[in-house]
C-alpha cells in the first residue's frame, strides 16, 4: 500500500527565504510536510522579484520563475514580524508546528524574541534549525554573503577551474544553495525526526554554511593537515584517470539564444556549444576507448600505452581526442563510447535537459503545473524515486495565498479578528 | 565541536550495511557520523577506493589513503566476496539485522545475483535500500556508466561553468557524487520517518542525474520561460578582486555608497561616486564592469585579502576571501567555532585534523568516534562475536577467498 506523502504530519513553520532555506522546505513539502512559508509585504523575498519572467505577464510578485521553481507544495501567508501582534501570531504558529526554519543572520529571530530557547517554552519538542553564513558564533558571525561566497571561503573555488587564470570557481553557479546547504540541513532535520520519534525530545540545530560547504572538498583539508599539501585547480583532469576531459562535438545549425546572465542581452547564434565529457578509469575501458575512435596510430604510441605515459601526455592527447569527437555531434560520441562500456556524456545544457535528453524525458524529471498568473511553467522534479511513499511537486503559492486557511483553520482566528489584523496591518 | 558533551545520537539505533563505491560513500558517511552502525562491506583484500590518492606522506597503500580515511570515518570494515554462496548466506545473515542498505552497483547486478531488494525483503521486511546510480534504475541510459565527471555533464551543471573560451570546467572536490549521496541521504530518512510510523521499509532508487539538474539556481526557468540557454560565463558576474596576497570576492553592487566612502577613504573612488553607477542595469553591462574592477583593484592590489574582507565586512559590504586548504584551516571563524575535529590514527601515532561537522544538532551531535576501519577490522567482531562462526570456519572462509 503506497503512503504518497510519508511527511504528512509534520508542519514547518518556515522563516527563511532566497534560496538555500526555501530549498530544505521544498524537500519537506514534496514528502508531505505542511510547509508554511512566513512572508510579507513589508519586505518581499528576494526571489520573488529575481528573472527570469516570463515576457509578456503582467509583473507581480508571484511570476518569478525561481520562486515558484524553490517553492513548490508550500502554504504561503504574510504576516509583519516588526508588529508586536505579528510576533505573537509567529509564537501560535511555531507552538503548533513540529520545525522552525530561517536562514536569516544571527540575531534577526532573536530579535523577534523567536530563538530556540524562547520557542522551547511554548513548545517542548520543537526541532529548530538555523542556515547563518558562517555560524552564530565567532567573529565574522555576522559577515554576509551569498551562495557564490560560501563556495569561495569554504575552498572550493580554489580547487576548481584553469589554475592559470583568475579564480572563478564555478561562475555563477551558486550551487551550495542549492544542494550542498540546503541538503545537510534537511539530512540533520530528519535525524532529528527520528530521534525525536524514539525519545520525545526536539532540539536545536545550527548549519553554517561556510561549514557544510568546507566539507564538500573532498581530500583537500585533509591533505594539507596530513601532508602539508595544498590541492590547486586540476581543471578537467583528475589524479587516477585518463582521458578524462570535456571535448568540443559538432556544433549544429539550430538556431538558439545563449544567455551568460539572467539580465544580460541573449547571445543569438547557431547552437554552436556542443560538448562530450569522457573519462576512463581502467585499461579496459582504454581499450575500448581506442577501438571506439578507430584504433587511429597514435593510440599505439607509447606516449599513450600506459596509463603513466598518457597521464604524461595528457595535454597532447587532449588535442587528439578533440580531432575526433569534434566531426561528430555529442550524442553520437556519448552512444558510441557508452555501448562499448566507456563513460561518457553530452555536456547538456538548459534546452538539452528539458527538451532533449532521453533518460530524463523517459523518467519525467520535469514537472509542468499551471499557475494562476503565468500558465504552465517547469519544475524541478523529483530526485530520487521512493518505491512506497512517492512525494509530489505542486505548485508555489502566491504571496498571501493561504491566509485565510492558516489564520482561520490553522490558528483558529475568526473572519472579524482576520479582518482586524489585515486592518492593523499585522498581515502585511 | 570536537568534545560535544553527550553521547545521544540520532541514528545511534541503526545497523548499515555500505556496499557503496564514490558516488554513495558520503551519503553513508552521513548515517556513520551521525551514530549508525555502518559496516563497510569489503571485498577480501580491500575495496577498491582504497587506490585512491592523495595517500599518507604519498605513500601508496591501501591503509594509507586519504580519500579511504576522508569517506569512511566511524565505520567498521568486514570483507566478503557476495557473489560466492557463502558470502552471499553471510550477506542475508546481515541484513537480517540490518536497517539500511546502500548500494551503488549498476542497475539489477545485486537481483542477478540473487541479492535485489524483493529477495532482501523477504528476509526483512522492515529494510530499507538505498541504490545510486549514475542514471537511476530505470529508461533508455539506466546500463550506461557514470562517474562525476559524466554526472556533471548530464546533469547540466558542467555547461555553465568555467571561460567561455575554453571548454567547460568541472567543479573540484567531486560535488556530482557529493550531490548524489547527500540526496540519498535524505531519502533514506525520509524513508526512515515512514518506516518509524509504518513499520514498512522500501526501496529508494536515486539519480545522480536528476540530482545535479536540481542543482542548478536558475537553467531550468531561464529556458522554459525564455527559451535562454544559460552558458558559461568567466569572469562575468563574479566579481574578482586581486589582492597582495591573492583574491577576494567582492560584492558591493547592492552597497555603492559604502563602497564609494571606503575607497575615498583610501586613496580615491574616481568617478565611482557618480550617481549612474547606482543603477543596477547600467553596472552590469561588461564594461562598466570592467571600469568598476579596475577602479577597485587599485585600491585592494596593495591589501591582503584578510584585510580587505575584514574591513569590507566591518563597513557592511560583502567581501569573501578566495581560501586554499591552508587559508581555511586557519581560517579565524572555524577555529574559534572548533570546527575541525581530531581523530586518532594508532596505527601510524599520528593524530590528524579533519573537515568537522557540517551541521551541530545539540541534543544529538555529529562526532568522529574512530577512524575509517583497516581492511575486515571488524572480521570477528561481526563474523565470530555476532553471527557465531567459529574460529575453524572463519580460518577456512578466509582460505577460500571468501572473507
Amino acid at each position: 500500500m503506497k503512503n504518497q506523502f510519508p511527511l504528512e504530519g509534520i508542519r514547518v513553520a518556515d522563516f527563511s527565504w532566497f534560496g538555500a532555506g526555501p530549498y530544505v522546505t521544498r524537500l519537506l513539502a514534496a514528502y508531505g510536510a505542511e510547509v508554511i512559508r512566513i512572508e510579507s509585504n513589508t519586505k518581499i523575498d528576494g526571489m520573488r522579484w529575481q528573472a527570469p519572467r516570463k515576457p509578456g505577464v503582467p509583473e507581480t510578485y508571484n511570476i518569478s520563475g525561481m520562486y515558484n521553481n524553490f517553492n513548490p507544495g508550500k502554504l504561503g501567508i504574510t504576516l509583519n514580524l516588526n508588529n508586536p501582534r505579528g510576533i505573537e501570531i509567529a509564537r501560535k504558529l511555531v507552538s503548533v508546528s513540529d520545525i522552525v526554519l530561517d536562514n536569516f543572520i544571527p540575531g534577526a529571530m532573536a530579535k523577534w524574541g523567536l530563538t530556540y530557547e524562547e520557542l522551547v517554552k511554548i513548545n517542548p519538542d520543537i526541532i529548530v534549525a538555523t542556515m547563518p553564513i558562517m555560524g552564530v558564533t565567532g567573529p565574522y558571525k555576522l559577515w554576509r554573503g551569498f551562495g557564490t561566497s560560501v563556495r569561495t571561503a569554504a575552498g572550493i573555488d580554489y580547487i576548481t577551474g584553469n589554475p592559470d587564470r583568475p579564480p572563478i570557481g564555478t561562475g555563477m553557479a551558486a550551487f551550495p544553495d542549492f544542494t550542498c546547504n540546503p541538503y545537510h540541513t534537511a539530512t540533520a532535520i530528519l535525524s532529528a525526526l527520528h530521534y525525536r520519534n524514539k525519545t520525545g525530545k526536539g532540539q536545536f540545530i545550527e548549519v553554517a554554511q561556510v561549514e557544510s560547504t568546507a566539507c564538500w572538498t573532498e581530500t583537500s583539508i585533509l591533505d594539507y593537515t596530513v601532508n602539508g599539501n595544498i590541492q590547486g585547480a586540476m581543471r578537467n583532469h583528475l589524479p587516477h584517470a585518463c582521458p578524462h576531459g570535456v571535448y568540443r562535438c559538432l556544433g549544429e545549425d539550430t538556431e538558439v539564444d545563449y544567455c551568460a546572465m539572467p539580465e544580460s542581452e541573449p547571445d543569438h547564434r547557431k547552437k554552436d556549444e556542443r560538448w562530450v565529457a569522457i573519462a576512463v578509469f581502467t585499461d579496459d575501458e582504454w581499450q575500448a576507448f581506442c577501438r571506439v575512435v578507430g584504433n587511429p596510430a597514435w593510440t599505439k604510441s607509447k606516449k599513450f600505452t600506459t596509463f603513466k605515459s598518457r597521464k604524461k601526455n595528457e595535454d597532447e592527447l587532449d588535442r587528439l581526442i578533440e580531432e575526433w569527437t569534434v566531426k561528430r555531434s555529442a550524442e553520437k560520441v556519448m552512444m558510441l563510447m557508452q555501448k562499448a562500456g566507456v563513460p561518457a556524456g553530452v555536456v547538456n545544457d538548459g534546452e538539452d535537459l528539458q527538451t532533449r535528453d532521453p533518460q530524463l524525458k523517459e523518467r519525467g524529471f520535469y514537472v509542468y503545473l499551471d499557475h494562476p498568473e503565468t500558465g504552465r511553467i517547469a519544475h524541478d522534479g523529483l530526485t530520487f524515486a521512493l518505491s512506497a511513499t512517492p512525494g509530489e511537486i505542486r505548485r508555489a503559492p502566491l504571496l498571501g495565498e493561504h491566509n485565510e486557511y492558516v489564520y482561520r483553520e490553522i490558528l483558529g482566528f475568526s473572519e472579524d479578528e482576520v479582518n482586524q489584523l489585515i486592518t492593523d496591518g499585522v498581515l502585511e | 565541536m570536537s568534545n560535544p558533551k553527550t553521547n545521544n545520537t540520532a541514528l545511534g539505533d541503526l545497523r548499515v550495511l555500505d556496499l557503496a563505491g564514490p558516488m554513495g560513500l558520503y551519503c553513508t558517511k552521513q548515517l556513520a557520523d551521525l551514530g549508525a552502525d555502518v559496516i563497510k562491506i569489503e571485498p577480501p583484500g580491500g575495496d577498491p577506493t582504497r587506490k585512491i590518492g592523495p595517500f599518507y606522506h604519498n605513500e601508496i597503500d591501501p591503509e594509507k589513503s586519504l580519500y579511504w580515511f576522508h569517506f569512511n570515518t566511524n565505520k567498521k570494515s568486514v570483507t566478503l566476496d557476495i557473489e560466492t554462496d557463502e558470502g552471499k548466506e553471510i550477506l542475508k545473515k546481515l541484513v537480517k539485522t540490518a536497517d539500511i542498505v546502500v548500494e551503488t552497483f549498476p542497475p539489477g547486478y545485486l537481483k542477478k545475483i540473487g541479492l535485489g531488494y524483493a529477495a532482501l525483503k523477504s528476509i526483512n521486511p522492515k529494510l530499507i535500500m538505498t541504490s545510486i546510480t549514475p542514471f537511476g534504475q530505470t529508461g533508455p541510459y539506466k546500463d550506461f556508466k557514470g562517474s562525476d565527471l559524466i554526472g556533471l555533464a548530464t546533469g547540466g551543471f558542467l555547461f555553465i561553468c568555467g571561460w567561455e573560451d575554453e571548454s567547460p570546467s568541472r567543479a573540484g572536490g567531486s560535488q556530482a557524487y557529493n550531490i548524489a549521496s547527500i540526496h540519498a541521504s535524505t531519502a533514506t530518512l525520509i524513508a526512515l520517518y515512514h518506516r518509524d510510523i509504518t513499520g514498512k521499509g522500501q526501496h529508494i532508487d536515486v539519480s545522480m542525474q536528476q540530482c545535479v539538474a536540481h542543482s542548478l539556481q536558475w537553467v531550468t526557468q531561464m529556458y522554459d520561460l525564455q527559451k535562454r540557454i544559460m552558458v558559461r560565463s568567466g569572469r562575468l558576474g563574479v566579481p574578482l578582486q586581486e589582492c597582495k596576497d591573492g583574491w577576494a570576492n567582492f560584492i558591493a553592487l547592492f552597497d555603492w555608497d559604502l563602497l564609494v566612502d571606503w575607497l575615498k577613504s583610501g586613496g580615491g573612488a574616481a568617478d565611482l561616486d557618480d550617481d549612474k553607477f547606482k543603477d543596477m542595469d547600467y553596472q552590469i553591462r561588461p564594461e562598466v564592469r570592467q571600469h568598476i574592477t579596475e577602479v577597485t583593484d587599485a585600491f585592494t592590489k596593495s591589501q591582503s585579502k584578510q584585510w580587505v574582507c575584514e574591513e569590507g565586512q566591518n563597513r557592511g559590504i560583502i567581501a569573501i576571501p578566495f581560501n586554499n586548504a591552508k587559508d581555511v584551516v586557519e581560517n579565524p571563524q572555524l577555529v574559534s567555532r572548533n570546527f575541525f575535529a581530531e581523530v586518532k590514527h594508532p596505527e601510524l601515532g599520528k593524530t590528524f585534523k579533519y573537515p568537522g561537522a557540517p551541521y551541530r544538532l545539540a541534543e544529538t551531535p555529529w562526532k568522529i568516534r574512530r577512524r575509517a576501519p583497516l581492511i575486515g577490522e571488524h572480521n570477528n567482531e561481526i563474523y565470530k562475536k555476532e553471527l557465531g562462526l567459529t574460529a575453524g570456519q572463519v580460518a577456512s572462509l578466509k582460505k577460500r577467498k571468501v572473507i
